[in-house]
């Protein structure tokens, strides 16, 4: 055997694995065609979200003067794609050696090429077969095709958009979902004219129908189009039309739900609707071969992806580390930010059990008076017998890391009790937890 | 900085051990490698060496105290501290009772894990072996989440008769929830009926220790290697009158002269010319390990079970000195008296099953080694020798190959030279 591990891919599935397997003195190969980083550092996380953060900017500079600073003039100011991507790649190529460092650290071999899976052992690459007792596979996903009855040159796919030179003035974004939902309000941040186009019912079909709500009329309120259970069946010079509607746009992105990316193989590894099948430790119908990250559709989020590939790679080395997704955060990058964790209200329901909903406004707190960001809430779900909280939403600047404040609490069965007993320093957004539970428990004191 | 240094994992299957000796104290400086107390365990008594140099600081149970791997022994303070410092740990109260230091230490010792080997990739999950131990140490508040306390209250569940699932072994809602759900359920009529019956005529005894070390061993090597054995008697009418003229000599010098010297030395012979049979094959690394040395593994039937005492460097030892070595190794054996380094690194193993009764046996190789040498009882039967019907002595002689490691052809010229040897035995001692 060459190895001890060969992994299939190189995103924060495979690297991980790559690291972990180095630091528990495994012999670790990590085959990758592209860019290590994967799609999320590449085209996913990190450069939207970097893109974002540009956009946020641009407008919150526009409200400089409420903040006391005179000077900017909101219709001098404008956009600079170029410099923005120009960031975002700086960013990128930083992570990217980061994780080129990590893994010769780590004593990981990098391999170029494409992974074809030869044997439950061998994985063949550029002609040369390579061969390893646990082989993962970590080719990630990628969004469904989009076969719309639309000239090629309007399409655009997401890896496309890091490449434009000049950005469209009208956009349409194919699907829904989180991505989709962020690349909108990207696009209405700086001024351009955006429309979401998908044939499904809700925009955020994972999150509670609080938060897809709230950002359906956000969307609307930044002037974004939404057209649900809505198909494109032509075109013309100006746009695409769905039936009878005509929607304006020089190009259309496909931001819809993804399909794994399979590697080529020549032994059949059972799926199920398009993803690999794995069992609770993530093996294929291959005991030796295990299926990490997105490629087995359990979910389709980074996060998850690490804890697979650290989950795999105690496996194998006999070390027992359940794999709990119940608390896994879900976060949006949008403005202002919105994350979730735990069971939400219809799952709530569904489950038949006993409870209630908390909120605490970001209106009332400090922090965010300061920072000029008071749009937003915080929801505890918890249930009547024991207080325990099942479920947290929240939209406010900062959700994404508060979130990780209600994973413990809920990781660890905390109550609504604990909630109200973690002293939280003032002033701060994270706050709004300690009046959550207050006024869970009682009343909320500062309301 | 303070140190704790838990029981750790000595081998052979060992979970637990006695305090036999203290040979240091509270305020006591160490180097590391130093010997800090004596253990018995089910198969040894084995000093336990200090990983780290520094001052002791406590010293967790009293002579005669039985203390689990993963339960700390001491605690010491680093070197790089004042003397007034030191001082200052040495005056300190005496150490809190032990349950408790094990619980407050939950969190902050996960450093010295670094001693306790595998178990040390995730500390969260695998630290604290308390729970299977919450029964009797429940001084001080057991692990758990708040959901898991406040449904035990309700429930009348005691918390501390709960074994928990999650990190560290805390107890969890789910556990509560199993645990309350188990209680509730009357016992099946038909099941109690069978246990009284079975009681009256089944005795059930825990699994010793040194069994469970068997077991596993065994297991692991059946399970591993591919065995493949093979069969041959041996005429040794000269090693039969060799041992006779002797045995008198040597008995006046307080020495049993048994055949097992004899074969020894044949097998070293044998060995040091096929050195595919004195190796170890490790297939994750890919490599076969040829050892150049000869370390005899004796097979001996103690009274607990099997162990294996190694006679060390056979190669160089005399036949005297041979038997000298086998009397006092199986007699430590018997008196439960071998240390660890007594059962280390044998590189070959002989089973002389034959000294209590049994022609061939298909023996199980001590793994990693490669091969094992079954001697099976020397009898009189009659022989064929030169066209004449004679009486001949039968050494029956049994042996099994790691088939990964070493083919069918090897194994018998390796066995014919072990013949040879012990067919002519005056070639033996005088190679």
């Amino acid at each position: 055997m060459d190895y001890d591990l060969l992994i299939v891919g190189a995103g924060p599935a495979g690297y991980v694995a790559g690291i972990r397997a180095g630091q528990l003195g495994l012999k670790a190969a990590i085959i990758e065609k592209g860019h290590l980083g994967g799609m999320c550092l590449n085209w996913g996380c990190i450069p939207t979200k970097s893109l974002l953060e540009s956009a946020r900017l641009y407008k919150k500079i526009k409200k400089a003067e409420d903040f006391g600073i005179d000077g900017i003039f909101p219709k001098t100011i404008f956009f600079n794609w170029q410099k923005a991507i120009f960031r975002t790649r700086r960013i990128v190529d930083r992570l990217s050696k980061g994780i080129s460092m990590l893994l010769e650290k780590n004593g990981v071999t990098l391999i170029q090429g494409t992974g074809e899976i030869a044997s439950p052992t061998c994985v063949i690459v550029e002609r040369r077969m390579i061969s390893a007792p646990n082989i993962f596979l970590a080719t990630g996903s990628k969004p469904k095709n989009l076969d719309l009855p639309v000239p090629k040159e309007m399409m655009l796919e997401i890896e496309d958009l890091f490449q434009l030179e000049i950005l469209p003035e009208s956009i349409v974004i194919v699907g829904n979902g989180s991505t989709a939902v962020e690349l909108c309000q990207f696009f209405a941040m700086i001024g351009k004219q955006v429309n979401l186009v998908s044939e499904e019912e809700t925009i955020l079909p994972a999150l509670d129908p609080y938060l897809s709500d709230f950002a359906e009329k956000k969307l609307r309120s930044m002037g974004v189009g939404i057209f649900l259970k809505t198909k494109i069946t032509g075109y013309d010079k100006e746009g695409v039309l769905c039936d009878e509607q005509k929607i304006a746009c020089q190009k259309i992105l496909n931001s819809q739900e993804r399909e794994a990316i399979l590697p080529f193989s020549t032994i059949p590894i059972d799926k199920k609707d398009g993803f690999v099948k794995v069992n609770g430790h993530l093996q294929t119908n291959y005991s030796s071969i295990f299926a990490i990250g997105d490629i087995n559709g359990i979910q389709t989020l980074a996060h998850v992806a690490s804890a697979q590939a650290l989950h795999a790679v105690n496996y194998i080395k006999g070390i027992d580390s359940p794999l709990d997704y119940c608390c896994c955060p879900l976060n949006m990058y949008s403005e202002p930010e919105m994350a979730q964790a735990g069971l939400t209200e219809p799952q709530l329901k569904k489950a038949k059990v006993e409870y209630k909903i908390t909120e605490f406004p970001l209106s009332a707190n400090a922090k965010a008076m300061i920072e000029g960001s008071t749009e937003g809430i915080l929801r505890l779900l918890s249930e009547r017998k024991y207080g325990e909280v099942l479920g947290v939403q929240i939209i406010a600047p900062h959700a994404t890391d508060m979130i990780s404040e209600a994973v413990a609490i809920m990781q660890m069965e905390g109550t609504i009790y604990d909630v109200a007993k973690v002293m939280h320093a003032h002033p701060t957004t994270s706050e709004i937890f300690l009046e959550a539970g207050w006024a869970a428990i009682d009343k909320a004191l500062h309301l | 900085m303070r140190f704790i240094f838990k029981f750790p994992d000595i081998g052979e299957g060992i979970s637990e051990g006695k305090i036999l000796e203290w040979y240091v104290k509270k305020g006591q400086r160490v180097q590391s490698g130093e010997h800090l107390v004596k253990m018995e365990t089910d198969k040894v008594v084995a000093d336990i060496p200090s990983p780290k140099s520094g001052t002791i600081a406590v010293c967790f149970g009293n002579v005669g105290d039985i203390v689990y791997v993963e339960d700390p022994l001491v605690e010491i303070e680093i070197e790089n501290v004042s003397p007034q410092e030191a001082q200052k740990i040495a005056e300190e109260k005496p150490a809190p009772p032990k349950q408790e230091s094990l619980e407050e230490k939950g969190f902050g010792v996960v450093g010295t894990l670094e001693v306790a080997g595998e178990g040390a990739y995730l500390p969260a999950s695998y630290e604290g072996r308390m729970q299977e131990e919450n029964d009797k140490k429940h001084a001080k508040k057991v692990l758990a989440t708040p959901v898991a306390r406040a449904m035990a209250k309700e429930l009348g569940v005691d918390i501390n008769h709960v074994k928990g699932s999650g990190p560290q072994n805390r107890v969890t809602k789910k556990d509560i929830e199993e645990h309350f759900s188990r209680k509730e359920k009357p016992a099946p009529i038909e099941k109690s009926e069978v246990i009284i019956e079975a009681k009256e005529l089944i005795e059930a005894v825990e699994i010793s220790q040194v069994r469970k070390s068997i077991a596993r061993r065994m297991t692991i090597s059946k399970q591993t290697a591919p065995h493949m054995s093979i069969f041959e008697e041996v005429e040794i009418s000269q090693l039969v009158s060799i041992r006779e003229e002797h045995k008198e000599i040597f008995a006046k010098k307080g020495i049993k002269l048994t055949y097992l010297p004899f074969i020894i030395k044949a097998v070293v012979q044998a060995l040091i010319r096929h050195k595919a049979l004195n190796s170890s094959f490790d297939i994750e690394k890919g490599q076969i390990l040829y050892k150049h040395y000869y370390n005899i593994g004796i097979a001996v039937d103690a009274p607990d079970g099997l162990v294996v005492p190694v006679i060390r460097n056979a190669d160089t030892l005399s036949i005297f000195a041979m038997a000298q070595a086998i009397g006092e190794i199986t007699e430590k054996a018997r008196s439960r008296k071998l240390t660890l380094d007594d059962m280390k690194d044998s590189t070959f193993t002989i089973t002389n099953y034959g000294s209590i009764a049994g022609l061939y046996a298909v023996p199980i190789i001590n793994y990693p080694e490669v091969a094992i040498l079954g001697v099976g009882r020397i009898h009189q039967k009659p022989i064929v020798k030169k066209g004449q019907m004679c009486v001949g002595n039968i050494l029956p002689l049994s042996m099994s190959v790691d088939h990964r490691a070493v083919d069918g052809g090897e194994t018998s010229r390796f066995l014919q030279e072990i013949i040879d040897g012990l067919t002519n035995p005056v070639s033996l001692l005088l190679s």
